[in-house]
């Protein structure tokens, strides 16, 4: 018994299986409503934003260094006020607004790669200010003068615009199908089978020896930061597109469940260390928790509260593994 | 004599006043009411809460580690406040109640940091949400207005014209300073910022120097979450939101090295009362108080980047 | 005079190889006891045990006349054992007296930090050290490492220690810092405190110390009063008797050399340094550890950048600023620490040998050819004989020699004209060693310009057509062919100080 319990424990991609497989009975069984096709297809859309957010952090996290990203949310609610802005206020077309929206998110992730790079300022401090600048900035745009100096949501989109968070195809919610599961597949891609993905790997696990190997971290690190940006911006995209609405701070709560995930997901702090399989399935079962918990009525404000718990021992969990390794 | 006067003049410390000094002298020429007293003592009022939260955020810093739950602590402390001032409860149990709220928050921060040997900013990301959660639960998502004033004069209160919450702040930074130079627990927060392979091998109990900076940082968090419900007679939801930050600024700004090792008490003070100085300019100039993620995100930048080439510069 | 600490037959191995074998080893009180050898000889093993940092295998230390069991550096420090080691382990932010009594506070009544008790105490162990005063006041990270040095030793004095170990104390230190430490000394001998005294400077060992223990290959192979032993025998002792057997390689030297050198300098690890690589040439760099050999491979390589001086490829002037222009012009460099700079220590055997290689294993859109990856690696694996369990195992448990295999098979495949290797051989199994060297010296054959900087004599009299020796910072000799003797190799490379003296000596009356 001890036996398998350690290679269950010991194998993060079985763990998480193995727990996935344990919530889902838990959930189908006690909670009404869970095992219905409309409830399963349905959660699948929340998945989405938050899975963008996890796997922007991911990247930034396996790049190493201390990389972090906490500006995540604030990107994601910038990018959605520009886009809202530019098309319910300076009624431009969804084909400019877009791509405009999803380059200034991008951008501001470029910001924080090439300040954490030419500067030796950590991570954790470039991403904790930027964070609250750029949901300044957010708020800043939000302002509508007509209402006076107050931030105001955007609602006026045509209903072309909410094809992407609102359309299903075969149940299956459009941005699940068109967006997140390309997405994951480009990013698998990217990492598992590209020159980039080895620099990267090697970049997080051991800086001194990727800089003795010939890889540029600085540029490694930059590409990262830019890349989470791009995530978070199409993020900011779809949300709005799914709720309807450009709110400026539409992306604060996501920085928590973004990193929870990722770290879950195997991702190790130090960096270097982690999977997109692992996130995929730890967003799952994120994903399932949330929704069990929203049925059977538990406020958000606990499950946030069992989200943090969950980070502390999905990091816990970590320690131990890395322990174990005797290097 | 000279040496003394250029290394006193090197100092981070001296450096902040200087430029205090610039800001308030121009705010003073450009505005009308920068020089009121009532613009002064709301000022000094504001940056109280801050300073006080400083002193345990620039040991936590100092330690090389990072405290991002002091907002929630505050929240959870006044929320506490708040509904035993509704039950008529008197005096000296608020206040005690309030400091052990925020003083259980920084404690479970110190054990999970110390004995789990999680990143700070893991876990103090998660109590942050954990806590704000709870705050959430136990207002059942209402505010609290109209408290008896019970405490007020904790927090509306003068002594010699200026506010009481800011001699709280002059008495803690005090007592504090004194406390870091005089008890080897003191050193012991310095010596592991500093070194802490050697602090481990000369005897220095890490765990402990852990658990007593985090949770002196939610007791003092606590005492700001007092404060607060003192000045404003309400309770909100979203109490301290953002405190963080403004916290982490100030004690940035006041010379505290990021990487760890290196900060007073009395830097952290000019710290939070040069943001003071510019949050109160940025209102009297009418700047936009939505900006203020941006100024403050940006001073922190500089700030930390002057640290950096500094020390940089000075390194043999 | 009194013994203060006794080693009896003390060993300590690792990983099957023994870094110290049974020495016997005594301080006693008001001595000044020099502890010589080459690198890797264990005289740092030896010092670690009796510091606490380590723990005999074999063996026992007694101190004061009682059996010890030294098992942490505060233990030491407890029973009064010091060590002073090159680097000194300071609070920079802190002030004098907090470095010396962290830890071990001096308290009031109260319970609080006696300032006034840390002063006095503390002045007067300066005073009785001969050291300012006026640096009390001072925060220590403002201090010169000399001056960190005498507060480290009052440090050890608060501690009552009798038994100081100072480790290359002069490495980093001026000349008139190195006269104020070696009055130090003195007033330490008068204290009754036991000094060891680590170093290579020959002179310094014959002016300042009472006695002086070689050790060689973790032995001591000799123990004599100073004044009853020459720097010659010293040397002798130190070198051995080392017969190797040279691996011949056919290679041929080019004409014209492939890599120049002008008057390179590097503040803090080496000044004018100038020389020149040819082709089929194995040319070694001998010296001590920290003579800036790596520093000028590194310079060379694009890691570092230099402050002055030329560096010629092919006849034209390059300046490297980073690993990867290097590499693209066919420069190689196996780095001295394979840990933290050759290996990825979580990734796979095939990640490491391929990652200087993305380029050769590019597939569409950026990808990786797999199929491409797994030749590679395999026909490394074969070709070094490195033993893997599989190219996917993660390279963290290998053995050290399949692991510098693997380092190696890295850089080789970007097949380049120059290859540095730093350290090739460190830590590895003998047979391994054997391969590696003729592989060495089959890359000369092939018309590669090999340079081996390595500090294990055996392997530069074996390997190199040319030797270049390099002490702290400067060339001190070059020699070839027949030249290329231990002891040769061992004179220049503690200096050439170390001549005059030796002339001096014999000269004298």
């Amino acid at each position: 018994m001890k036996g398998t319990l350690d290679r269950i424990i010991g194998n993060r991609m079985i763990f998480l299986a193995v727990l996935f497989v344990f919530f889902f009975l838990l959930l189908a069984v006690f909670v009404k409503d869970f095992f219905t096709l409309y409830n399963l297809t349905n959660m699948t859309q929340y998945a989405v934003e938050l899975g963008l957010l996890a796997l922007a952090e991911t990247f930034v996290i396996l790049s190493g260094g201390g990389g972090i990203d906490l500006s995540v949310g604030s990107i994601m609610s910038l990018a959605a006020m520009v886009i809202g802005v530019l098309i319910g206020r300076a009624g431009m077309s969804m084909a400019l607004a877009v791509p405009l929206g999803l380059a200034a998110g991008t951008f501001m992730g470029y910001l924080n790669g090439v300040l954490i790079s030419y500067t030796m300022i950590p991570p954790l401090i470039v991403t904790l200010a930027t964070m609250y600048g750029y949901s300044s900035l957010a708020l800043l745009i939000a302002v509508d003068p007509r209402f006076g100096a107050n931030p105001m949501p955007v609602s006026n989109f045509s209903d072309s615009f909410y094809f992407l968070g609102q359309f299903r195809i075969f149940e299956i919610p459009f941005q699940v199908l068109c967006v997140l599961i390309p997405i994951v597949l480009v990013l698998l891609f990217l990492l598992n089978r590209t020159a980039f993905g080895r620099r990267l790997y090697g970049v997080g696990s051991n800086e001194t020896a990727a800089r003795f190997s010939g890889i540029s971290v600085r540029r490694v690190r930059i590409s990262v930061y830019t890349l989470s940006g791009f995530l978070c911006a199409l993020a900011g995209w779809i949300i709005t597109s799914r709720v309807a609405s450009a709110r400026p701070d539409i992306g604060s709560s996501y920085l928590l469940e973004a990193i929870t995930i990722a770290v879950l997901g195997g991702v190790s702090i130090k960096g270097g260390e982690g999977t997109i399989g692992g996130v995929v399935l730890a967003l799952v079962i994120i994903t399932m928790l949330y929704n069990g918990m929203d049925i059977s009525g538990i406020q958000p404000i606990w499950q946030l509260g069992i989200l943090g718990v969950i980070l502390v021992g999905a990091v816990l969990l970590n320690q131990i593994l890395i322990a174990r390794r005797r290097i | 004599m000279k040496t003394t006067v250029r290394r006193v003049l090197q100092m981070r410390e001296v450096t902040i006043l200087g430029v205090i000094i610039v800001l308030a002298v121009v705010l003073s020429l450009t505005t009308k009411n920068f020089l009121s007293t009532s613009n002064i003592s709301n000022t000094l009022l504001g940056l109280s809460g801050i300073a006080i939260v400083s002193i345990g955020m620039t040991l936590v810093i100092v330690t090389g580690g990072i405290d991002v739950s002091v907002g929630s602590a505050l929240g959870i402390a006044s929320v506490v406040a708040g509904k035993l001032l509704m039950a008529h409860a008197s005096a000296p149990v608020i206040v005690v109640a309030a400091l052990a709220a925020g003083f259980a928050v920084g404690m479970l921060n110190g054990v999970i940091i110390s004995y789990g040997n999680i990143p700070p900013i893991i876990v103090t990301l998660g109590t942050m949400n954990i806590i704000r959660a709870l705050l959430f639960g136990v207002l059942g998502g209402r505010w609290v207005s109209g408290v008896p004033r019970t405490i007020t004069p904790l927090g509306l209160g003068r002594f010699l014209s200026l506010p009481i919450p800011f001699w709280i702040a002059l008495v803690l930074i005090a007592f504090f300073s004194v406390f870091l130079a005089t008890r080897s627990q003191g050193r012991a927060v310095y010596a592991m910022g500093n070194n802490a392979d050697a602090a481990r091998v000369s005897g220095v109990n890490l765990n402990r120097t852990n658990l007593f900076v985090y949770s002196l940082t939610g007791a003092l968090a606590g005492i700001s979450g007092l404060i607060y419900v003192a000045r404003t007679g309400i309770v909100q939801t979203n109490s301290g939101t953002g405190f963080e930050l403004e916290v982490i600024a100030a004690v940035v700004l006041g010379g505290t090295s990021i990487l760890g090792g290196k900060g007073t008490l009395v830097g952290s003070l000019l710290g939070a009362a040069l943001l003071g100085l510019i949050q109160n300019g940025m209102v009297l100039l009418n700047i936009p108080a939505l900006s203020e993620g941006l100024v403050t995100g940006g001073l922190i930048i500089v700030a930390v980047l002057i640290d950096i080439v500094r020390a940089r510069g000075a390194r043999p | 005079m009194d013994t203060i600490l006794e080693c009896r037959g003390v060993s300590k191995n690792f990983g099957g190889v023994a870094a110290v074998r049974n020495v016997n080893f005594t301080v006693d009180a008001s001595e000044v006891h020099a502890l010589v050898g080459e690198n890797g000889a264990g005289k740092s093993t030896l010092i670690k045990m009796i510091s606490g940092v380590l723990t005999p295998d074999e063996g026992e230390i007694h101190y004061k006349g009682r059996k010890v069991a030294i098992d942490s550096p505060r233990k030491a420090q407890e029973i009064g054992i010091s060590a002073v080691y090159q680097e000194p382990m300071v609070y920079p932010e802190l002030g004098v007296l907090e470095n010396i009594f962290l830890g071990r506070e001096l308290k009031n009544r109260l319970g609080g930090i006696d300032w006034a008790a840390e002063n006095r105490k503390a002045r007067e162990l300066f005073e009785s050290l001969g050291i300012s005063t006026q640096l009390m006041s001072e925060r220590m990270g403002a201090l010169s490492v000399g001056l960190q040095q005498q507060v480290l030793i009052a440090k050890a004095l608060a501690y009552d220690a009798r038994v100081i170990i100072f480790d290359e104390p002069t490495a980093i230190l001026t000349e008139h810092e190195t006269q104020r430490l070696f009055s130090i000394i003195a007033k330490l001998k008068e204290r009754q405190v036991g000094v060891v005294y680590i170093s290579h400077r020959l002179e310094e060992i014959f002016a300042q110390t009472d006695r002086v223990t070689i050790m060689r290959d973790g032995e001591v192979v000799g123990e004599f009063p100073t004044r009853e032993v020459d720097a010659k025998r010293i040397i002798g002792l130190m070198a051995g008797k080392l017969l190797v057997e040279e691996v011949a390689h056919a290679g041929k030297k080019s004409d014209t050399p492939i890599l120049s050198v002008n008057s390179l300098s590097l503040a803090g690890w080496f000044s004018r340094i100038s020389f020149d690589v040819y082709q089929g040439e194995i040319l070694g760099f001998s010296g001590l550890v920290g003579s800036g050999r790596s520093e000028v491979a590194q310079c060379i390589f694009g890691v570092l950048r230099p402050d002055s001086g030329q560096i010629l490829l092919d006849g034209r002037q390059v300046s490297f600023s980073s690993a990867e222009e290097a590499m693209r012009h066919g420069i190689a460099y196996l780095p001295e620490d394979r840990k933290v700079q050759g290996l990825f220590p979580i990734l796979s055997t095939a990640y490491n040998i391929t990652i200087t290689r993305l380029r050769d294993i590019a597939a569409a859109f950026g990808g990786v050819d797999r199929a491409k990856e797994r030749e590679i690696g395999e026909a490394y694996v074969r070709d070094l004989s490195i033993k893997t369990p599989s190219l996917d195992s993660k390279i963290y448990s290998l053995s050290g020699g399949n692991q510098q295999k693997v380092v190696v098979a890295k850089w080789l495949g970007v097949n380049p004209r120059i290859f540095i290797l730093d350290e090739p051989t460190r830590g590895i199994d003998v047979s391994a060693k054997s391969e590696i060297h003729h592989m060495i010296a089959r890359l000369a054959e092939r018309g590669m310009a090999v340079l081996i900087i390595s500090s294990e004599l055996p392997e530069i009299l074996k390997l190199c057509d040319r030797v270049i020796v390099m002490h702290e910072g400067a060339i001190t000799g070059e020699f070839e062919s027949g030249d290329i003797t231990s002891e040769n190799l061992l004179r220049a490379a503690i200096g050439e100080r170390m001549l005059s003296e030796e002339a001096g000596r014999e000269g004298a009356p």
